[in-house]
């Protein structure tokens, strides 16, 4: 018996989006609990981005519904705090770390107010945790992936948020880069932080998050991560009769074991 | 010569004084606008949409002769539709939005060519292409004031939303931001600065004063702010100093006006310390900053 059951922060009942015409999510039920961290899997085009969307509001359900706590997370946006994919950004643009992380702090400012002392003191922690003090005044093309990814961590963090959509933060990065990034968040789980991060790299999945959740538009399996990637499973999501591997446990061995 | 002859006699005439008056606000706001321009990758769409005004600007005068306000609106019209019809095409349709605004603007000028042939009278084009910013009206100041200080005001009361929308629209909207409205708004800004410009200084001149300065501030800063602060700084200074040069040299103002900002341009581009030519050159190991 566990002490406490887990509080689940995001609930998906039965949810479905369509892209037009195609089906994107079909027919979800999704428990994701507090103070987690969340692996998003599955083949390109199996609706991870689309899950992280819809928890935005970004997509209209065509069935179902998504909750944050108890209520509908459009409601609720000062608890998330959305990742984009580093292709998105301009680094070219005239802007400094620090500038990007105040940027956490604009959507708790009314229109025409101005950062406060409490504002630059959460953004100064921020930098601080992610140990971006130094970079500060640097403009953003001015640092190496890992860091510039950690800038737009530090800003969902000055955000005040609890709960972190990541779309692939993991890509581009180098192995160096990329063990930083799953320390950090494995401490950020610590502290009761929910994380949700869409992932390509399997091994990297099994080893960094406690949590997975397969998809190929329909749920294929959520649970334990280690449960989630078992053979059958990654079968099931990635084969589809598509795949050119033989042998599904080929596929989890040559990414599990990188030699 | 002393310093008054130099800098306060030539305002001293009215046609002066209103031509400066003219590009001073128009500067400040092409100066703010340009800025989110080119950091959208947006730098020709002015072009585009400055052609994009002649269907309706040829409209307004078959319909109500050459009244100042009907040019205005008809001119303002054409470019809302094809900012707008540019901007619906790219997020409904595959095509990309530089892509869209490219089509629609050359349609709308055929349809503008189109329409004049059918005037009786012919319309002056070269007018409109080059303008005379010292034939300036009273009315032309007015609506250059009202353009200017909407625009100023939008800036002022809508950094965070602005610099959000043009840095990391996806962020901007999971915030809860209405980044579309944003993008709409300034395109809005666009076309009616360029409509206010339009009758004073020609399209070419308006480019000018859009992309201009905010190249050469885009060249200088590291921060959105003074980047804007300085676009606009570098097209005040440009203005005065391009309609002195016009009337001592005895040179076309608007064209002056963009010698001066093309000056300061092209010395950005050399001299800028971090991202201009002579830097890149003494320094070839200069991307990696000591911290």
């Amino acid at each position: 018996m566990p002490i406490h059951a887990p509080h689940h922060i995001l609930r998906f009942r039965n949810v479905t989006v369509l892209h037009g015409q195609t089906l994107a999510l079909e027919g979800i039920n999704l428990d994701i609990p507090c103070g987690s961290s969340t692996a998003l899997l599955g083949p390109n085009g199996a609706g991870k981005s689309t899950l992280l969307r819809a928890i935005l509001g970004w997509h209209r359900l065509a069935s179902g519904e998504i909750r944050l706590g108890d209520a509908h997370p459009h409601h609720q946006l000062p608890r998330l705090a959305y990742l984009p994919q580093r292709q998105s950004i301009d680094w070219d643009f005239p802007i400094t770390v620090r500038a990007v992380v105040e940027q956490g702090r604009y959507p708790s400012l009314r229109f025409f107010q101005r950062l406060s002392a409490h504002d630059h003191q959460r953004v100064d922690r921020a930098l601080d945790e992610l140990g971006l003090t130094d970079l500060a005044d640097r403009q953003i093309s001015q640092l190496s992936g890992g860091q510039q990814q950690r800038v737009f961590l530090a800003r969902a963090l000055a955000q005040g948020a609890d709960v972190f959509l990541l779309d692939e933060p993991f890509a581009g990065l180098d192995l160096l880069a990329c063990e930083e990034l799953c320390h950090l968040l494995r401490n950020w789980v610590m502290h009761g932080r929910t994380v949700v991060a869409a992932v390509h790299d399997l091994a990297l999945a099994r080893e960094s998050f406690s949590r997975g959740v397969l998809l190929d538009t329909a749920l294929i399996a959520t649970g334990p991560i280690a449960e989630v990637l078992s053979p059958e499973n990654i079968d099931r999501a990635f084969r589809r009769g598509r795949s050119a591997r033989e042998n599904p446990l080929h596929l989890t061995r040559t990414t599990e074991f990188p030699s | 010569m002393n310093l008054h002859d130099l800098f306060i006699a030539p305002f001293s005439y009215d046609f002066m004084a209103r031509g400066l008056g003219s590009a001073l606000l128009l500067g400040l706001s092409g100066g703010l606008l340009g800025c989110v321009l080119v950091l959208r990758r947006l730098a020709l769409m002015g072009d585009a949409l400055s052609h994009s005004l002649l269907p309706g600007i040829a409209l307004a005068w078959m319909i109500f002769g050459p009244s100042l306000a009907a040019l205005f609106m008809g001119a303002l019209l054409a470019g809302l539709l094809t900012a707008l019809g540019s901007a619906l095409l790219s997020r409904l349709t595959r095509v990309k939005e530089d892509a869209a605004f490219g089509s629609l603007f050359i349609v709308f000028f055929a349809a503008g060519v189109a329409l004049v042939s059918k005037l009786p009278t012919r319309m002056n084009l070269t007018h409109v292409l080059f303008g005379n910013i010292l034939g300036t009206s009273s009315t032309d100041l007015g609506i250059a004031a009202a353009v200017s200080a909407v625009t100023a005001l939008v800036f002022l009361l809508g950094f965070r939303g602005i610099l959000l929308q043009t840095f990391d629209p996806l962020f901007y909207r999971a915030c809860g931001g209405r980044g579309g409205w944003v993008h709409i708004g300034l395109l809005a800004l666009t076309v009616l600065n360029l409509v206010a410009a339009l009758q004073t200084m020609g399209i070419v001149l308006a480019l000018g004063l859009f992309l201009l300065p905010a190249v050469s501030a885009y060249l200088w800063c590291d921060h959105f702010a003074r980047m804007l602060l300085l676009s606009a700084c570098i097209a005040l200074v440009s203005s005065v100093a391009g309609i002195l040069l016009s009337y001592h040299a005895g040179l076309a103002s608007g064209a002056s006006i963009v010698l001066c900002l093309g000056a300061v341009f092209f010395a950005s581009a050399l001299f800028s310390p971090r991202y201009g030519f002579i830097n890149r050159f003494l320094r070839p190991q200069s991307r990696t900053l000591p911290a």
